[in-house]
C-alpha cells in the first residue's frame, strides 16, 4: 500500500469512524485499516481524539441557568398566549382581520429555523424538501413586540445607519424621519426569513416626554404586507395606513418599492405623519 | 381559546427543551469562545424556540432542531455575514496533506490506556480547538461531542452533507496539526520529515533531504531509518 493510495482513503476514515460510510466503502475501508499501519493509527488518533473532545466540551450549565432560561421561556409563553387570545377576540369583532402572512416577524433568528424539515435518525441521507411554515400571522403584533422590547440598535448614527443599505439591499434614508422632534435612536438589520430589512429607532421628545417609534425598513417588491386591520388615509401627498396595536399606533407606507412600517408610542396621527415623512426628499 | 393548563408553570416542550441545556451551552462556550456570551446565546436560542414552537414537528429531532436554532442565533448575533467563509478553495489553502505524520508519531499522541489523548497533549486540545475557524470548529463539535450524523449537521448548518465532511475533515486535520506541534514542543515526539508529502507541495519543514523528492517517502522506509538513527 504505498502512502498515495493511503492518502485517497484518509478522508474516509473520519466517515468510517463516524459510522456514516456506504456499505461497500465500509468494508473496503475496514479490511484496508486491518493492514494498514498507519490509517489503523489515523483511526486510533480520531478515537483519542473524540474522547478528549468529549471531555473538553462536555459539562454541566452554570447552577442558575436553567432557572433563568426556563423563566425566560415561561414569560415567551404568556406573552405568545396574550398575543393569541388578543388575536381571538380580534377575529370575533365585526371587522374580520386580515392577516399579515407573507411576513414574517422580526428579530427572529428562529425564522431560518423555520425552514425545517424532519430529521432521520437512521442517518441514511434521504435529505426532504423543506417546508416553509408561517411563524404566526400576527405581524403588527410582532412588530409591536419588537417596539415595546426593542433590542439595541447596531449603529448609532445616520452615517452608520444609512450603510446599513449594503447588507439588506435597498436604500435607507434615517435622516427622513428626523422631523416633528424626532431624533435617530440607531439602526440594526433584522432578519426576514429569506430577506432582511432595517429597524430604526426613534425617540419624539426628551424626560418624561420621550417617546419611541421604531420603523421597519424592508423590500416592498419581496415583502407584501396585507390589508391588515389598518385604515388608509392620505398624509399630502403620501398614502398611508394606520391603526392600533396592543396599545402602541402603527403606520404602514411604502415608496419607491421600499415599504416602511412604523410602531410607536405616539398617537396614530403622529405615526402617519412620520410615516409619510418617507415620502419627503431631504 | 388556550388550554386549561396555562397556569402551569412548567409545559412539557419546556421540559424537553431543557433536557439539551448543558449539550447546548457546551456548544454555546465552543462558538462564543466565552462563557457570559454563552449563557445570553443559549437563553436566545430556547425564547426563540418557545417562540417558534409550533413550527417544530412533534415527533421529529428536538435537539438538532434546536442546534439549528442555536447556530442560527450565534450567526446572525455575532456574524453577521455568517461564519468565516470556507478556506477550502484555491490552491494554497490546504497546507495539510493526509499521512504528514507517520504511525509512530501519531501512536506518541494518544494514550493506549484511556482510548485518549495524551493528558499533555489533551490540555492543549482546548486552545487548538478555540484556535479552529467557528465552522471547522463547529461541525467537529457536533460531530465528535454531540455525535449527530453528517445529515442533521447539514441541516444544522446549513450547508450540503459534501460541506460538512470537508469541514469535519479540515477541522480535524488541523486539531491534529496543532496537537503534533505542541507535543513536539513538549518533546513528547521527535520532529520528523514530512511522510507522504502530496506531489508539488513545498516540504517546507522537510530535514535536508537535499536532492529527494518528499513524495518518495514511505513508511516503511521512514521508519527503517529512524530506527536507525
Amino acid at each position: 500500500m504505498t502512502a498515495h493510495e493511503c492518502r485517497d482513503r484518509a478522508r474516509m476514515l473520519g466517515s468510517y469512524l463516524d459510522g456514516q460510510l456506504e456499505t461497500s466503502k465500509l468494508i473496503e475501508i475496514e479490511e484496508h485499516v486491518e493492514e494498514c499501519d498507519g490509517c489503523r493509527e489515523e483511526v486510533r488518533l480520531l478515537q483519542a481524539m473524540r474522547a478528549s473532545l468529549k471531555r473538553v466540551v462536555r459539562g454541566p450549565a452554570p447552577s442558575g441557568l436553567r432557572d433563568r432560561i426556563g423563566n425566560a421561556m415561561a414569560a415567551e409563553r404568556s406573552r405568545d398566549e396574550a398575543r393569541t387570545a388578543d388575536a381571538g377576540i380580534a377575529a370575533n369583532g365585526s371587522a374580520r382581520r386580515a392577516r399579515l402572512r407573507t411576513l414574517v416577524p422580526l428579530a427572529t433568528a428562529a425564522a431560518i429555523a423555520l425552514m425545517w424539515s424532519t430529521v432521520p435518525t437512521g442517518g441514511k441521507s434521504n435529505v426532504q424538501k423543506s417546508s416553509v411554515a408561517g411563524f404566526g400571522d400576527d405581524l403588527l403584533a410582532e412588530l409591536v413586540a419588537e417596539h415595546s422590547q426593542p433590542l439595541p440598535p447596531e449603529v448609532t448614527n445616520a452615517r452608520d445607519v444609512r450603510s446599513l443599505e449594503r447588507y439588506v439591499g435597498f436604500p435607507v434614508h434615517p435622516a427622513n424621519f428626523e422631523r416633528m422632534g424626532a431624533h435617530l435612536v440607531g439602526g440594526r438589520v433584522v432578519p426576514l426569513q429569506s430577506q432582511r430589512a432595517a429597524m430604526l429607532q426613534y425617540i419624539v421628545g426628551s424626560g418624561d416626554n420621550a417617546r419611541r417609534v421604531s420603523i421597519l425598513v424592508y423590500d416592498a417588491e419581496k415583502i407584501q404586507v396585507g390589508d391588515a386591520n389598518l385604515s388608509p388615509r392620505a398624509v399630502g401627498s403620501a398614502e398611508v395606513r394606520v391603526g392600533r396595536e396592543k396599545g402602541y399606533s402603527v403606520a404602514a407606507t411604502q415608496r419607491a418599492g421600499v415599504g416602511y412600517l412604523l410602531a410607536s408610542d405616539l398617537d396614530p396621527d403622529e405615526s402617519a405623519q412620520i410615516a409619510a415623512l418617507a415620502y419627503d426628499d431631504r | 381559546m388556550p388550554a386549561a393548563t396555562d397556569s402551569a408553570k412548567s409545559d412539557p416542550f419546556t421540559d424537553e427543551a431543557l433536557t439539551h441545556l448543558d449539550a447546548m451551552y457546551g456548544v454555546a462556550c465552543k462558538l462564543t469562545r466565552n462563557p457570559t456570551e454563552a449563557e445570553d446565546l443559549v437563553q436566545d436560542a430556547f425564547v426563540k424556540a418557545m417562540r417558534a414552537r409550533q413550527q417544530f414537528l412533534a415527533g421529529t429531532n428536538l435537539k438538532a432542531w434546536l442546534f439549528r436554532i442555536l447556530t442560527n442565533t450565534f450567526i446572525n448575533k455575532y456574524r453577521r455575514g455568517g461564519l468565516e467563509r470556507s478556506v477550502l478553495d484555491g490552491p494554497d489553502a490546504d497546507p495539510l496533506a493526509d499521512g504528514w505524520v507517520s504511525a509512530s508519531t501519531m501512536r506518541q499522541l494518544r494514550d493506549s490506556e484511556t482510548l485518549a489523548l495524551m493528558p499533555l497533549v489533551e490540555t492543549e486540545i482546548r486552545n487548538a480547538l478555540d484556535a479552529l475557524p467557528a465552522e471547522f470548529r463547529l461541525a467537529v463539535v457536533l460531530c465528535d461531542v454531540e455525535e449527530f450524523s453528517y445529515e442533521e449537521i447539514a441541516q444544522i448548518m446549513g450547508c450540503p452533507i459534501g460541506t460538512v465532511m470537508s469541514r469535519l475533515h479540515r477541522g480535524r486535520k488541523l486539531l491534529q496539526r496543532a496537537l503534533y506541534n505542541h507535543a513536539l514542543s513538549l518533546g513528547i515526539v521527535k520532529g520528523e520529515e514530512r511522510v507522504g508529502d502530496r506531489p508539488g507541495e513545498r516540504a517546507n519543514h522537510s530535514a535536508a533531504q537535499s536532492g529527494k523528492p518528499a513524495k518518495t517517502a514511505d513508511l516503511a522506509e521512514y521508519r527503517r531509518k529512524r530506527g536507525a538513527a
